[in-house]
């Protein structure tokens, strides 16, 4: 069997149609790059990142994992609070 | 599967971008935009959680994606069976505008971007529950299940269930019951509605040697299966009004539509749709049937959205 023969016409007409597709392809590729830009953008905004919240993950499966992520967040913000304080003295300490 | 087998179409032409679309089956992509939309809505009113629109937006459009991303991939894989029946002999790959190669490349990579998306909106448990219903549509019961039982319909209904569900996670990263309910409501209601068109179809499905329940079992046994699915689908229909889920508004469309289905499923069960020897009538009340079974599912859903979006719920009473 041979293959048909392409005119000028088809290869016209099929150029055309790839130019076309491509031109949609940049568009879905762009409208991509910028959903994901302003989702990012948004999730940071929302994030609370002194509490227990991490980004990317919106909802505890239960409230109790949300509690104890959430306490384990004011003890580590607790700790660095008595650490600054114990340096603080300690510079105190040391001018006087 | 071979490609000797996918009929060679006389006259290839170029694929235009209604081609593509028509490739991510755009129906049934409303119809699962608007179930997952409607299972959001539902969640954030339930629940008090209020999601960002955007980020909303996003979950909903990553689930469009995803129900076109396993379209794509049924019409790849489908595309011999597709070539026989005429109802899809002129979808984009029979007719010869999009080669077959492209249409699977595009599911897989739509199937990624989607999943992708919805976990950078909401969250994992939603990404992973729209992950999972592509693999159920597009390979499950695509692959697996269509060719090989009458049952495919009622096991394959699964995988367009999910959506509601996938809308209630994207808001509080869990799958309650009402969010479940949802998922039994679509489930009960796929066989009915896909026999009731297959009644009319069948011989296109027996030429294309799809085993589905007219061609497998016969007529007699499809009509009582759609009316024993469509007593199964009542009570689970109204079953939101027992947890909350569903208010006055909810119960008076799923009460009202609920009778008609019935009246409908009777009237398939008492014919000849689908015998050699039925009438036109016969054909047409079939064809009654598939309508009426797209608007019942319609207005439910559209009366969750319109409960839970603005501001019509009246509790009547749940044990929620």
């Amino acid at each position: 069997m041979t293959e048909p023969e392409v005119t000028h016409a088809d290869a016209d007409a099929l150029l055309k149609a790839q130019k076309r597709r491509n031109v949609w392809l940049a568009f879905a590729l762009v409208a991509f790059v910028v959903i994901v830009g302003v989702t990012t953008a948004i999730r940071i905004q929302e994030t609370d990142f002194s509490g227990g919240d991490r980004l990317y993950f919106s909802g505890y499966l239960d409230e109790a994992e949300k509690e104890a992520a959430d306490r384990e967040a004011e003890a580590r913000y607790e700790a660095f609070r008595a650490e600054e304080a114990a340096r603080a003295a300690s510079l105190e300490t040391d001018n006087e | 599967m071979s490609a000797d087998t996918i009929a060679n179409p006389a006259q290839p032409r170029l694929a235009t971008a209604r081609d593509y679309l028509e490739l991510l089956k755009p129906r049934i992509m409303g119809l699962v935009v608007f179930t997952a939309l409607a299972g959001l809505i539902a969640a954030s009113s339930l629940s008090g959680i209020a999601v960002n629109p955007v980020l909303a937006a996003v979950a909903i459009l990553a689930v469009a994606l995803g129900a076109g991303a396993a379209g794509a991939i049924n019409m790849w894989y489908d595309a011999d069976i597709d070539a026989i029946m005429s109802r899809t002999a002129t979808r984009p790959i029979p007719a010869g505008a999009v080669p077959r190669d492209e249409a699977l490349t595009m599911g897989l990579i739509m199937s990624a971007v989607s999943v992708l998306l919805m976990w950078i909106a909401s969250n994992m448990l939603a990404a992973g529950l729209l992950a999972l219903s592509i693999v159920y549509y597009g390979w499950f019961y695509t692959m697996v299940l269509k060719r090989r039982t009458a049952q495919n319909i009622v096991i394959g209904g699964a995988a367009g269930a999910f959506p509601p569900v996938i809308g209630w996670a994207v808001v509080t990263g869990t799958t309650p019951l009402d969010a479940w309910l949802l998922f039994a409501i679509i489930f009960f209601w796929t066989p009915p509605h896909f026999w009731a068109l297959s009644l009319v179809a069948h011989k296109e499905y027996k030429k294309a040697g799809v085993p589905m329940l007219p061609v497998t079992n016969g007529a007699a046994a499809t009509r009582q299966q759609i009316l024993i699915y469509t007593l199964l689908l009542t009570p689970v229909g109204v079953s939101p009004l027992l947890t909350g889920l569903g208010g006055a508004l909810y119960g008076a469309v799923a009460i009202g539509l609920s009778a008609i289905f019935l009246y409908y499923a009777g009237a398939i069960w008492r014919s000849r749709a689908g015998d050699a020897e039925a009438g036109a009538a016969e054909r047409q009340l079939a064809m009654k049937t598939f309508a009426f079974s797209i608007l019942y599912l319609f207005c439910l859903f559209a009366a969750l959205i319109f409960e839970h979006g603005f501001g019509l719920y009246m509790s009547i009473g749940g044990i929620g």
